[in-house]
């Protein structure tokens, strides 16, 4: 009897142990690319949000922590010879179908700057339009999800339906990215009172 | 050779899984609301579905019948994570796009039961050629229901705009409601149309009787 356990338990290790391998050598062949792209996505993103700047300072120790269930990823400063643009603030949250990352940019003026998705999971034609370049919450004016944010005061309301439209029977996916854009306007507000460029 | 062929249309019509067998309908109605994503999922679950049959044909002599379900599952969620891999390396749009249903292929009911019901019975060469079928079942199913679904609920084809502006998306298609709809419908189709191969298979029988 003792001797049957351990036969399948041997077996059962070995394809483990064989199944472990393989994926290593895919995880090893794969991941500098799926780093690369990650950064590529990052770096169009900041690039997309402060087109001006010509170089991005990483901030991520100056900053308070995020509100609420949202957590700060990094932070950079959006520079121009020598003069802050803005600041560019990566976080996630809790969202409906799991973490949702967003890079929210913001301008000393504290109005937003924009807003990327930069991954979510959710459903394809519902909560997934949060980051569908090609849906719209105000149509006639092709506004997508994430544009409405843009140019936005932040101490604007940030009640969705109220003061943000929500994607169709996405409520939840809705109130989950702009709390994460609220939280982490909030701490990039204290960022830029702390660092004296307000008002100017 | 007319024997692989036969076991590979099997699953395009007569075993179609999803409109016959009825498994795996979960993530298939779910990722069913855009025609790029159908054929993304199809590819990706064919993949993971020819490479588990295949090394499970090749060591089923090994595997012993008591613990044979955990060595599916590792050998499936081994070759679901590659593809997951693979696709956010070269393929991150889609990748992103599919959200979480390509790590959901692992406790796919079709790979499961494909693998227990055929590949754990049968030689290599046939499960390469139940795996081809089954896989092209699932994928053309996903992309026709995709096509509906999107055309109605969304106005596009494969995120190109093909309706006029004045067509009103209707909703209720990119909802599961209007899934289960489309999906009842093809079912209806695929039986239509089983039961006429079905005739026309008779009557040629009976043709061949006739002319001997």
């Amino acid at each position: 009897m003792m001797k049957q356990y351990l036969r399948l338990g041997l077996i059962l290790a070995a394809f483990a142990v064989a199944a472990c391998v393989g994926l290593a050598f895919v995880y090893a062949a794969t991941s500098d690319q799926i780093a690369a792209n990650q950064d590529k996505q990052l770096n169009e993103s900041l690039k997309g949000l402060f087109p001006d700047a010509e170089g991005f300072k990483d901030v991520t120790a100056d900053m308070t922590a995020l509100a609420g269930e949202s957590k700060l990823e990094t932070a950079y400063v959006a520079t121009r010879s020598g003069a802050v643009l803005g600041l560019a603030i990566k976080a996630h949250g809790p969202s409906y179908g799991g973490p949702a990352t967003v890079l929210v940019g913001m301008g000393t003026d504290r109005r937003i700057v924009g807003v990327r998705i930069l991954a979510i999971s959710d459903t394809p034609g519902l909560g997934l339009n949060a980051s569908n370049p090609g849906y719209y919450v105000k149509k006639a004016e092709k506004v997508t999800f994430t544009g409405q944010f843009a140019s936005k005061l932040i101490t604007d309301g940030f009640v969705v339906k109220q003061d943000v439209d929500a994607i169709t029977a996405s409520t939840i996916t809705s109130k989950a990215i702009t709390a994460i854009v609220k939280a982490s306007v909030d701490s990039g507000e204290s960022w830029i009172e702390r660092n004296a460029l307000g008002g100017n | 050779m007319k024997r692989l062929w036969t076991l590979f249309k099997q699953g395009i019509i007569y075993e179609n899984p999803l409109l016959m067998l009825m498994i795996g309908l979960c993530s298939a109605l779910a990722v069913t609301t855009n025609v790029s994503n159908g054929i993304g999922m199809g590819l990706a679950m064919t993949f993971v579905l020819l490479c588990s049959e295949i090394i499970i044909s090749l060591f089923r002599k090994v595997i012993p019948s008591s613990i044979r379900i955990p060595i599916f599952i590792i050998v499936i969620a081994a070759f679901t994570t590659i593809i997951d891999y693979v696709m956010q390396a070269f393929f991150p749009e889609l990748s992103k796009s599919m959200g979480v249903f390509i790590p959901l292929i692992v406790v796919n009911c079709i790979i499961m039961g494909r693998v227990e019901a055929f590949a754990y019975k049968k030689g290599i060469v046939d499960c390469v050629a139940d795996s081809l079928g089954m896989g092209l079942g699932y994928t053309w199913v996903l992309v026709a229901i995709a096509a509906v679904r999107e055309l109605l609920g969304n106005g596009t084809f494969a995120g190109l705009q093909v309706m006029p502006d004045s067509f009103q998306p209707i909703l209720f298609f990119t909802l599961s409601p209007g899934g289960f709809l489309v999906f009842a419908l093809f079912i209806s189709f695929n039986i239509w149309l089983k039961g006429r191969m079905n005739k026309t298979q008779a009557r040629r029988d009976v043709a061949k009787e006739d002319a001997a």
